[in-house]
């Protein structure tokens, strides 16, 4: 075992950026290596304090999915957690034929309940109290989350993971001499995982869709807008996936998801933090190293088709209402991703920003108005969300918002505005070298999306934007052709019928 | 939700969308996550692993990690001020984060949501000098931020700007803190904002729940069981010359705690905040008695109507203040009980054995007086009071069989591993000085955390299990539809059911 040099360093930074108008050049310096099966290794130094910030990002995500197993990136998410055939299991050798009568008994229940009138009930309960049985045996040979208890015990903060639309990310922070504990857990994870309690933990994220999603005005806002938005491109379904997706997702089709995508070919490593990049190097070699290449998996190759008209979806809940506002924009790469970041910050951040003067300081209509534009790995939107304020209606700010669009497209943004948001961009960076938890994870997802260079650039091209540019681009894309229109109305239903509409 | 993020990243543009579009295997731990203090990466214990897996790595030899966090200095100006400052001379940044001892605990009970309205419009609304798009405009073209802010028991100002504008960012913040205008207008905007704000309260359970669960912990009477936001009434009670009533009071130099870091130097920089200051004169305050919260545990069942496919449920107790002894063995046992994520009990049966929840945990709120205890999760409606009884019955075990010496080293081990990470950043150690003094722990809390930590043994467990949880006398409250659960309510005892309407309109 390599023991690792943690030298000690009094609170100084030594990040290799380079130098601009406030003594510092905007860019990171990282150190990248491939190792031979494809894994890419980025790594930046920051020695202030003795942590490492890790991220292992697959590039896999519900752009991936097709009908029938939406959500199943993010289930896989989960199950990554349940162990390995070293890890989570008192003996692997003993669990394994339990496994496979699960799968066999799963597969037996599902033929009998697919019968209809022609079930045998008698069989079917003789089947669920064997796989109950199964199940009550393989558990005295589980152990617990254990993965997640020996990070823990280690340490180990911001432990956790998240699936995208285009990548999923395993995030943890360590005390910088554990690297090694990382490195030999996480390369396990790659090469001997086990799916066990799959129908436990698909039951946990049906209970996450309906937290999040189901009882969530908000969260069911953003499902029914992408849902009318893409009408072919997979950015249509939610990460989390339908409700009956995930109900009927078989250990088999994550398993076949798992071969394809977690392979060494599809993985990044970021490593950030008070480390000896060849010490990184010879370490990720080591226990990496010997993981098989895969075939490359399955391009997206759906493309959106051009939007022929505007598109509106009302969808009534329970719920004041919420406005949502989607227009297609290009990939990443695409030269006016930078106008769109350009635009964003124009309507949408601060005090000073123009939705916020005008649709809540102003006309006072709204509580809440935002515009995001980030960059995607393929073609997504450009979305404006907002809250009006009552009696004010989704409509009324609706047109407000159209209105701010049209002065993009008519009249030059000032020098002012475009000044004010160089210096923001500028500043934003630098306070972004502070952390090396938010260093690696803004690594990694432009790494997964585009690469991890783009940031180096990022600065020059959206300080390059000019008003001419706006103008251009706002008028191409903010059209009532290329948009679609979400609104929350407020139904009550059943017993509180009686209260519609009370007292306002 | 209003714009407060003044800095503008691209990447953080980014990281919202990624937020919005994506999902985690972590559970949500909403309103009271119990309060992050974290553990000295020295020696990582592992006994009896269980597995090959963990066997191997628990073969794995660290080099010991010696660091030494550099602390701040702490100093008391003429005026009052205590000042933490720390010099990080590596990034041109430069930042304050202020506490002053307020809060909506001073307010009268008629005119509740008053502090958090001078919170908002001292900032919002500008100063005698300043108008507010002035200052907006000042402050975010050199990519600044002043902020403040009132919560329930405290209130706060932060400055964040780049080392080249420190005179403008000062001059600022002191403006805002010295002089607000309160100007009528700007009032009334915020408000009609707030009162929005609860026209939607009742919208998502995740907003009633904990605002309910209150009024049902405390007494009509105690300003824990209100709203700091206020209410409709209330709101409209409020007169601008409360409001500069309400901050000439409590915001004074002998009021504030201040934490200052980044790339300055300490004389330089005590030099400029006496001269924005200079006019910021000391003032002995009256602070109104707070009634003390009443320590009785009485056992009630709560149930709200809502037309939802999942029952939201919280259930506890009165707990413990911030100050209490036993604040250590209480911590690691909400860490085995349900605190310290998946591999915690209520989370490892109720999520993760039985597939019955996403988010279930458990915590203390430890606020000035005593705050609570509570146990959360969200369960489809077929499974609501399976899942109660799940969590309950953890409550009961705790109490009454010693922890696994796996569980405490498990808790123990990870408070003292992750203890590096409470100094990740000089804006984060100033800001810990700042809280540790205002909440009025011992200023060598930070010295003295790991032996604390160290100490616990599972005796002290058992002991403060049965003194601080009482699972017979819980006061339990479910939002859902209860002709959709597995069994009626009433299985805990008498139901009282709460309407809704009242708030909203």
């Amino acid at each position: 075992m390599k023991k690792f040099r943690i030298k000690i360093v009094v609170i100084s930074v030594i990040l290799f950026f380079c130098v601009n108008t406030f003594g510092q050049k905007l860019k990171l310096d990282v150190r990248e290596h491939t190792l031979d099966n494809g894994i890419k290794l980025l790594m930046l130094e920051k020695h202030d304090v003795p942590i490492v910030s890790l991220r292992i990002v697959y590039k896999v995500g519900s752009v991936n999915e097709h009908p029938g197993i939406t959500g199943a990136s993010h289930l896989f998410e989960h199950m990554m957690f349940k162990g390995t055939e070293i890890f989570g299991t008192k003996d692997y050798d003993s669990e394994k034929p339990l496994l496979v009568k699960e799968e066999e008994l799963v597969s037996d229940i599902t033929v009998e309940k697919s019968r209809g009138n022609e079930t045998d009930n008698e069989n079917l309960k003789r089947l669920q109290e064997e796989l109950e049985a199964v199940w009550k045996e393989q558990k005295d040979l589980i152990v617990k989350d254990e993965m997640w208890s020996i990070y823990l015990k280690n340490g180990a903060t911001g432990l956790n993971a998240s699936t995208g639309n285009d990548a999923t990310y395993y995030y943890c922070n360590l005390p910088a001499n554990r690297l090694e504990l990382w490195a030999f857990m996480e390369s396990d994870r790659m090469k001997n995982l086990v799916l066990r309690e799959f129908y436990s933990e698909r039951d946990v994220v049906m209970e996450e869709r309906r937290m999040r999603t189901e009882n969530s005005p908000f969260g069911l806002l953003i499902e029914q807008l992408n849902a009318a938005t893409f009408t072919a491109h997979p950015y249509s379904w939610p990460v989390i996936g339908w409700m009956s997706d995930i109900k009927n997702m078989k250990k088999a089709e994550v398993t076949k998801y798992f071969e394809q995508y977690y392979s060494p070919n599809n993985a990044v490593i970021v490593v950030v933090g008070d480390i000896n990049p060849d010490e990184v190097v010879t370490l990720i070699e080591k226990y990496f190293g010997d993981i098989q290449r895969q075939p490359p998996p399955p391009e997206v190759t759906t493309v959106e088709p051009e939007q022929r008209g505007e598109r509106r979806v009302y969808v009534e809940y329970d719920a004041n209402p919420v406005l949502a506002i989607a227009y297609h924009k290009p990939a990443v790469g695409h030269p006016d991703q930078y106008v769109f970041d350009v635009i964003s910050a124009i309507l949408s951040n601060g005090r000073t920003s123009r939705l916020y003067k005008s649709l809540i300081e102003e006309k006072r209509m709204a509580v809440m108005a935002h515009a995001y534009g980030g960059p995607s790995k393929y073609a997504d939107t450009f979305i404006f969300f907002s809250s009006p304020r009552h009696p004010h209606t989704a409509e009324e700010v609706e047109a407000a918002i159209y209105e701010e669009l049209e002065k993009l497209k008519t009249t030059p943004v000032t020098d002012r505005e475009l000044q004010k948001i160089k210096n923001q961009l500028e500043a934003g960076f630098i306070r972004s070298l502070e952390s090396a938890s938010g260093l690696a994870s803004e690594i990694s997802s432009y790494e997964s999306i585009s690469g991890w260079r783009y940031i180096n650039t990022l600065v020059e091209k959206t300080v390059a934007v000019t008003p001419e540019d706006i103008m251009r681009v706002a008028n191409k894309y903010f059209t009532k052709t290329n948009r679609t229109v979400a609104i929350i109305v407020n139904k009550k239903k059943g017993k509180e019928a009686a209260h519609e509409n009370k007292g306002s | 939700m209003k714009i407060k993020e003044v800095n503008f990243s691209l990447s953080y543009v980014f990281i919202l969308v990624l937020i919005l579009s994506s999902f985690s295997i972590g559970q949500a731990k909403i309103l009271f996550a119990y309060d992050e203090h974290s553990g000295q990466a020295i020696e990582p214990v592992m006994t009896a692993p269980q597995s090959e897996g963990a066997r191997i790595v628990s073969k794995f030899e660290y080099e010991p990690i010696e660091f030494t966090p550099s602390k701040p200095e702490r100093l008391v100006l003429d005026n009052g001020m205590v000042l933490y400052l720390l010099e990080d001379h590596e990034l041109p940044l430069f930042k304050i984060s202020a506490n002053f001892r307020t809060g909506a605990v001073y307010e009268p009970e008629e005119k509740a949501g008053l502090a958090n309205l001078v919170g908002s419009v001292m900032r919002r609304g500008g100063t005698k000098s300043r108008t507010p798009e002035q200052m907006n405009e000042e402050l975010e073209f050199i990519a600044a931020s002043v902020e403040t802010g009132i919560g329930r028991e405290s209130g706060s100002a932060s400055l964040s700007t780049m080392k080249k504008d420190i005179d403008k960012g000062l001059e600022v913040f002191a403006d805002v803190l010295m002089n607000p205008a309160f100007p009528e207008e700007m009032i009334r905007k915020e408000k009609d904002e707030i009162l929005e704000g609860i026209r939607r309260e009742n919208d998502t359970p995740r907003t009633i729940i904990f605002r309910e669960f209150r009024k049902i912990m405390y007494k009509a009477d105690h300003p824990y069981s209100r709203k700091t936001i206020g209410y409709k009434d209330t709101i409209e009670n409020i007169t601008r010359d409360d409001m500069i009533a309400f901050h000439k009071k409590y915001f004074c130099p002998n009021n504030v705690i201040m934490g200052i870091s980044g790339d300055f130097d300490t004389q330089e920089i005590l030099g400029k905040l006496k001269a924005v200051f200079a006019d910021w004169k000391k003032a002995e305050i009256n602070f109104p008695e707070v009634p003390a919260v009443e320590k009785t545990f009485k056992r009630s069942i709560n149930y709200i109507y809502k037309d939802v496919n999942q029952a939201s449920v919280v259930f506890g107790h009165i707990g413990i203040h911030r100050l209490n002894k036993d604040y250590f063995p209480i911590k690691i046992m909400n860490f085995i009980l349900g605190g310290g994520s998946f591999t915690s009990r209520i989370p490892s049966k109720v999520r993760s054995d039985e597939g019955l929840a996403y988010s279930a945990y458990s915590g203390f709120h430890t606020p000035r007086d005593l705050g609570f205890f509570f146990a959360s999760c969200q369960t489809k409606s077929e499974s609501t009071v399976k899942a109660i009884n799940f969590a309950l019955d953890e409550v009961r075990k705790i109490r009454e069989e010693y922890v696994d010496d796996d569980e405490l080293e498990l808790a123990k081990d990870t408070y003292i591993n992750q203890f590096i990470f409470k100094f990740t950043s000089s804006a984060s150690i100033v800001g810990q000085m700042v809280g540790i003094e205002y909440e009025g722990l011992p200023l060598d809390y930070l010295d003295t955390y790991v032996d604390n930590i160290k100490a616990v043994t599972k005796e002290d467990i058992a002991r403060v299990a049965k003194e601080y949880l009482h699972p017979d006398d819980i006061k339990l409250l479910v939002i859902g539809d209860m002709e959709q659960f597995d069994k009626p309510l009433a299985e805990f005892g008498e139901v009282n059911t709460i309407e809704l309407e009242n708030e909203q309109e």
